[in-house]
């Protein structure tokens, strides 16, 4: 499957598409990023506590931030005694990524009433996005498809504060060597691989990596702001001169 | 004082949530934009996953010496025969598991 064109064994083509039953599939394709996300939950509930937050902050933060890359950064800057507009700038930068995710859905939830969009807005992750934008564009149409990005986004937060609570209270208990943190870069691997069908695909990924390990050293870590830009950059401008 | 942080970059992120679907941003985007959407997911999250896959404790960058690479490699092999993200996070993890297994650091 990939973002923008029509891959005909998809599984969602037998459903039909009343709310109840896209709210479900977006509930059901989110499931296995858990594999993914309770680790990353788990980690970030142990590293919490052992930066000095207190278990209510720690789990308080994983409902009013919900992002997790975003939530480790905050943690290990606080724990590292960086002062308070670092803290908050480094974690902001990284979250800048939503505009272009927001954007992204945008044409597809634009007409809803604003409490919808606001709900949505809340729920828009990394990983309720990448199944949510596969979904809308093989299915454009749909009129239920919101609900769809509902069932996605309720099930990843559902996921996401109980391993966050798992990780506060056994944070003791989970043994490091088991590198559950990995299964984040996991997950990303196993949504963009597949997606990287084309040259401007390739070139995008590949500029965007490459820059974002160039740019590690780069404070407010945001050379992962400036891979994202440079990679969207070098696809479409590949994607461009194609078409001239 | 880390209540104020948590809140208003929570608030922050919101907005950038929220911003493309208030109404208040252009309806439509330039068509360059519109050309470059497709891109966002590769880029954004290659972005994020690279430094993860190659930094070590001390955020430096390890090429050598860094079982996770290898993984990695793994699971992207495993991700394009299988587009299965379960199948992924279990091979590659289990291949992270058997390299620092086998000695590896």
């Amino acid at each position: 499957m990939t973002f923008g064109k029509h891959s005909p064994d998809s599984k969602s083509k037998i459903i039909t598409g009343s709310p109840r039953s896209e709210f479900w599939t977006g509930v059901r394709d989110e499931l296995p990023l858990q594999l993914g996300v309770v680790p990353f939950g788990l980690i970030f509930g142990m590293l919490g506590i052992s930066s000095g937050l207190t278990p209510l902050q720690t789990i308080l933060m994983s409902s009013i931030l919900f992002g997790g890359a975003s939530q480790i950064v905050f943690a290990q800057l606080w724990a590292n005694g960086a002062p308070p507009f670092f803290v908050g700038a480094s974690v902001s930068v990284i979250n800048l990524r939503h505009v272009l995710y927001s954007a992204s859905v945008a044409p597809y939830l634009r007409q809803l009433p604003l409490r919808w969009r606001i709900a949505l807005a809340y729920l828009l992750t990394d990983e309720a996005y990448a199944v949510s934008i596969k979904h809308f564009l093989e299915r454009p149409t749909n009129p239920f498809k919101h609900f769809y990005l509902l069932g996605a986004g309720m099930a990843l937060w559902v996921f996401w504060q109980i391993s966050t609570i798992i990780g506060v209270f056994a944070s003791a208990t989970i043994p490091e060597e088991l590198s559950l943190g990995f299964a984040i870069p996991l997950t990303f691997i196993a949504i963009v691989t597949p997606t990287i069908r084309t040259r401007p695909d390739l070139l995008a990924c590949v500029t965007s990596g490459g820059l974002a390990l160039a740019g590690q050293s780069l404070p407010w870590n945001s050379g992962i702001l400036i891979a994202a830009i440079g990679g969207v950059l070098a696809g479409w401008l590949l994607h461009h001169f194609k078409r001239l | 004082m880390i209540w104020a942080i948590i809140i208003i970059t929570g608030l922050f992120t919101f907005v950038m949530r929220f911003v493309m679907l208030s109404g208040i941003a252009p309806r439509k985007l330039p068509t360059i934009f519109e050309d470059a959407r497709s891109f966002v997911p590769i880029a954004v999250l290659t972005a994020i996953l690279v430094p993860a896959v190659l930094t070590g404790k001390e955020n430096n960058i390890m090429l050598l010496d860094n079982a996770q690479l290898p993984a990695a490699f793994v699971a992207v092999v495993v991700a394009l025969i299988s587009r299965s993200i379960v199948i992924t996070i279990i091979i590659g993890l289990g291949a992270l598991w058997l390299l620092k297994f086998m000695g590896f650091p």
